[in-house]
């Protein structure tokens, strides 16, 4: 019992922001305060009017699907080496590879912001933020496929190739289905972190920003801190969908090729 | 029959660690052939390296008269039934069998027709529309067979297909292997680690350890004519006994601790034995315990039952022979009319010189 007090103190205390974030967003007043005024679509509305907004999530969303498949890419050629061949040093190498997931973005964000503009002299744009988005998305892909192809039986590919096929279409007919919910599941998770990435986009933003940075400036301003809460609860809505069709997909995939659950980010 | 694959010299390493140690064996056409020993003896090693999987560190592989280097698993005349089976779980039962006709020139109807026979022929008729990951493990490995024959290989090679099963299941697909390469004419290679998995399969067995073999033959002469210790170990019980060598030439003359001298055919001891040291090997269903009132039809020696282990059927003895210095293992059938022995119990036994190896 006492247990479960606990645990319902700490739901509401990690859910209790996100729900506020609806409540306002949907409260006919501009000051964000209780108590509520009135029930308004009007800060939705004004969202679909903001032509500046509009330019910064098609960034956003541009650099979120370009990070996805990308990182869904490498991470998808090192977790097959990583299950499928022996070669040497390879625990200190996938140790190494999945170092970014615990480096602090900030880190990430100055040392690539000095590299690109004080040693190699170029530009920043919205490929800079790719790059970046890249190198933090890849360990979760990796961590995501490796589970897909640690499923996998190696004799599929043998067994494909033994019938006939090159190592290639052996690769294409078996085991590209078979990690095939792995693949849609690191895209989904890429995709989601690379939308909502703040600190980097903000180092790294040429002179269009991403949206979550478009945010941050709007702040700045009292009175449109409504539309952000009405842009907030949509994000809110699209990173809850995204995440349970990606675990959806990682299950489904497990179960597919006859393993068992280890577990997975949700 | 004509030979099919001739492996010559075949060298494996992993590294330092060396997997195959000069093999040299020839398989013939239409032949079940199988690789038996325990587990890191080579053979899977061998399997793959026929199936192409693995490269040769040295030595070369023939099939057909035509060198296999160079060639990979997807061009060689073999099939492969995996361990695990490998079936295809996205697939269904059909799509798997129908996997490696892709690329053949056969139209839609033809392949149908052509997974409908293999199907049959492993007797999973009318499964084709099930989904693979739906089956049980010996519907898997029906499958699998299917998959690998419908290619019609010179070459079916089978990885310990049997190991997952149950004992029942086990023994009867055995038998259903045996009808199925009677009724199919291709040649059988198979692992395995079963000793009696591949003495009731096979024509011909080649027992290895360490990467080498111990010994070809088949299944009756390497039972009852073992030529090294290890592989009258390996197969089968066999009691050991101290013996010396007294003379050699047309027949071996032995003396052996505790049943004493007689005389061996040549046939019976290795080429080229001399005076000496030696031990003889017998097995335990050749020895006999005699009850009251029989007489042994050659030799006979006073013992103790030192344990007795009952398995219905049949009834397994330790005794002890004086001057033997291991308790003897003896095979009984349980006949109508025979009793049991108990612990303590002194009998005699019977021993006959035919039945005898010399290490």
């Amino acid at each position: 019992m006492k247990l479960r007090i606990y645990a319902i103190a700490y739901l509401i205390f990690l859910y209790a922001p996100i729900v506020l974030l609806p409540l306002f967003a949907f409260n006919d007043a501009t000051i964000i305060a209780f108590p509520l005024t009135g029930f308004t679509t009007h800060w939705f509305t004004e969202l679909t009017q903001n032509a500046a907004l509009h330019a910064a999530v098609k960034n956003s969303l541009i650099i979120a699907l370009c990070t996805a498949i990308f990182a869904t890419i490498l991470g998808l050629c090192a977790a097959r080496a990583g299950a499928m061949s022996a070669f040497p040093g390879k625990k200190g190498i996938v140790g190494f590879v999945m170092l970014p997931l615990v480096l602090p973005e900030i880190i990430i964000a100055v040392s690539l912001l000095v590299i690109l503009r004080q040693v190699l002299g170029l530009s920043l744009g919205n490929w800079t933020i790719i790059l970046a988005h890249v190198l933090i998305c890849t360990p979760f892909s990796i961590a995501i496929l490796n589970g897909a192809f640690g499923a996998l039986d190696p004799a599929m590919e043998e067994a494909a190739l033994d019938l006939g096929e090159t190592r290639w279409s052996a690769f294409r007919l078996v085991t590209l289905p078979l990690v095939m919910p792995g693949i849609i599941s690191s895209m989904l998770i890429a995709f989601t972190i690379s939308l909502d990435e703040f600190i980097i986009a903000f180092f790294l933003t040429g002179s269009n920003p991403t949206m979550p940075v478009y945010i941050w400036g709007l702040l700045r301003f009292p009175s449109s801190l409504p539309v952000i809460m009405a842009l907030g609860t949509i994000l809110v809505a699209l990173s809850i969908v995204l995440l349970t069709i990606a675990e959806i997909f990682r299950r489904r995939g497990v179960r597919r090729s006859g393993g068992t659950d280890t577990g997975g980010f949700l | 029959m004509t030979d099919l694959i001739k492996l010559r010299g075949v060298q494996k390493y992993y590294g330092d660690y060396h997997a195959l140690r000069d093999i040299n064996l020839t398989i013939r056409a239409g032949e079940f052939f199988s690789l038996l020993g325990p587990s890191g003896c080579g053979k899977t090693t061998l399997l793959r390296v026929i199936a192409g999987f693995e490269g040769v560190s040295n030595g070369s592989v023939m099939i057909s008269d035509k060198d296999m280097k160079d060639v990979p698993p997807n061009q060689r005349p073999t099939n492969m039934v995996f361990q695990s089976y490998a079936i295809f779980p996205h697939l269904t039962v059909a799509e798997n069998v129908a996997f490696g006709l892709r690329k053949s020139k056969m139209s839609k109807a033809e392949k149908a027709d052509a997974v409908a026979e293999a199907l049959k022929m492993v007797g999973l008729d009318g499964y084709g529309k099930r989904a693979a990951h739906a089956l049980s493990g010996g519907q898997r490995q029906r499958v699998a067979l299917a998959r690998a024959l419908i290619l019609k290989p010179k070459v079916l090679l089978l990885d310990e297909p049997l190991s997952a099963l149950d004992k029942k299941m086990r023994e009867h697909m055995q038998v259903e292997l045996i009808r199925l390469q009677r009724a199919v004419g291709i040649t059988f290679i198979l692992v395995t680690h079963d000793q009696e998995e591949a003495l009731v399969m096979s024509d011909r067995i080649a027992v290895m350890f360490a990467g080498e073999i111990g010994q070809m033959d088949d299944p009756e002469t390497l039972y009852r004519r073992p030529k090294s210790r290890r592989v009258a170990e390996f197969i089968g019980k066999m009691n050991f006994l101290p013996a010396t060598v007294t003379s050699v030439g047309e027949s071996i003359g032995l003396d052996i601790a505790g049943f004493g001298q007689t005389d061996v055919p040549q046939d019976q001891a290795p080429e080229g034995a001399k005076p000496g040291e030696a031990a003889i090997g017998i097995r335990p269903e050749t020895l006999a315990i005699l009850f009251e009132g029989e007489t042994a039809s050659r030799h006979e020696a006073p013992a103790t039952v030192d344990e007795v282990v009952y398995y219905g059927d049949m009834t397994y003895y330790d005794v002890r022979v004086k001057d033997v210095p291991e308790p003897l293992t003896i095979a009984m059938k349980n006949l109508i009319g025979r009793p049991v022995l108990e612990v303590g119990a002194q009998t005699r036994i019977a021993w006959d010189e035919r039945a005898i190896v010399v290490f």
